[in-house]
């Protein structure tokens, strides 16, 4: 099935609109934290690289998981449309990872005294984006479409599998890394340390900040998607 | 509390770094 170049037309400037909100969204998560926040007691103003650093991973997670389930879907249905959502969103996922992977020894350096530690949470993230790395080394050895399509989805499978698990790394290991505020298993009433972790107006700037990092990769992997149609559409005249 | 508001001052700059020069990539890519 064909997709129009007027449709593609509109669902980039949809994805433009969608990204400039999520921009304005940013610049709005770093006044209400920077201005109406204030410093934690123990960790000081490195608290707030919170703010963007969790959101990042949320986005670039839900990247990546995406990648997975349209895979499955492409293993089903057979469509060039997944493969291309899925080329979309996996890149996507590498620019929120590459926040989150940067952002967070920032954080580390101040808080941990190190750049990076071999942490299981922080290895598993490292090996995900790498994998993901691996996927668009792969894609663009395939000048197949089918091929590219088929085995892009498996990579991308497996990188939605470890996706919980490095959710869960905090639990399954020793972890220096801190423990999720958000999202957590239910624990005890008697047990220590189970009470709302953050007060609310910590807690204020970080889910203003998933909400604002799901738009922008609403945003980013709409035009990125637009742009993938496009192409697609310019190969296939070429082929003909 | 410590004083390391340079390090959150580095982390704001290099998100935003990323997130608008991701979108002046997308952008432009864009462009027919």
């Amino acid at each position: 099935m064909t997709t129009d170049a007027l449709a593609i037309d509109r669902i980039i400037r949809r994805g433009r609109v969608i990204t400039l909100a999520g921009l304005v969204g940013v610049a709005a998560i770093y006044v209400l934290s920077l201005s109406y926040t204030p410093a934690e007691a123990m960790q000081g103003l490195a608290f707030k690289i919170l703010y963007v650093h969790a959101p990042a991973a949320w986005a670039m997670e839900t990247a990546f998981v995406l990648v997975g389930v349209v895979g499955l879907l492409y293993f089903w249905l057979q469509d060039a449309r997944l493969d291309i959502f899925a080329e979309a969103s996996a890149s996507v996922g590498m620019v929120f990872g590459a926040v989150l992977l940067l952002t967070g020894p920032i954080w580390g350096r101040t808080i941990w005294g190190a750049w990076w530690a071999w942490d299981p949470r922080l290895t598993f993230t490292l090996l995900l984006y790498l994998l993901f790395a691996g996927y668009f080394a792969l894609r663009s050895a395939l000048r197949d479409p089918v091929e590219r399509a088929r085995f892009g989805a498996v990579i991308g499978v497996m990188g939605m599998v470890l996706v919980p698990f490095i959710h869960l790394t905090v639990y399954l290991f020793r972890s220096q890394h801190p423990m999720p505020v958000l999202g957590r298993p239910p624990c005890p009433p008697d047990a220590p340390n189970c009470a709302p972790s953050l007060p609310w107006v910590l807690l204020r700037p970080l889910l203003l900040g998933f909400l604002v990092f799901t738009v922008l990769y609403l945003g980013f992997v709409t035009i990125r998607y637009g742009i993938g149609l496009r192409r697609a559409a310019e190969e296939a005249r070429n082929a003909e | 509390m410590p004083n390391n508001g340079n390090y959150l001052t580095a982390a704001y700059i290099v998100a935003a770094v990323i997130l608008v020069g991701y979108t002046i990539v997308l952008w432009r890519g864009s462009r027919k």
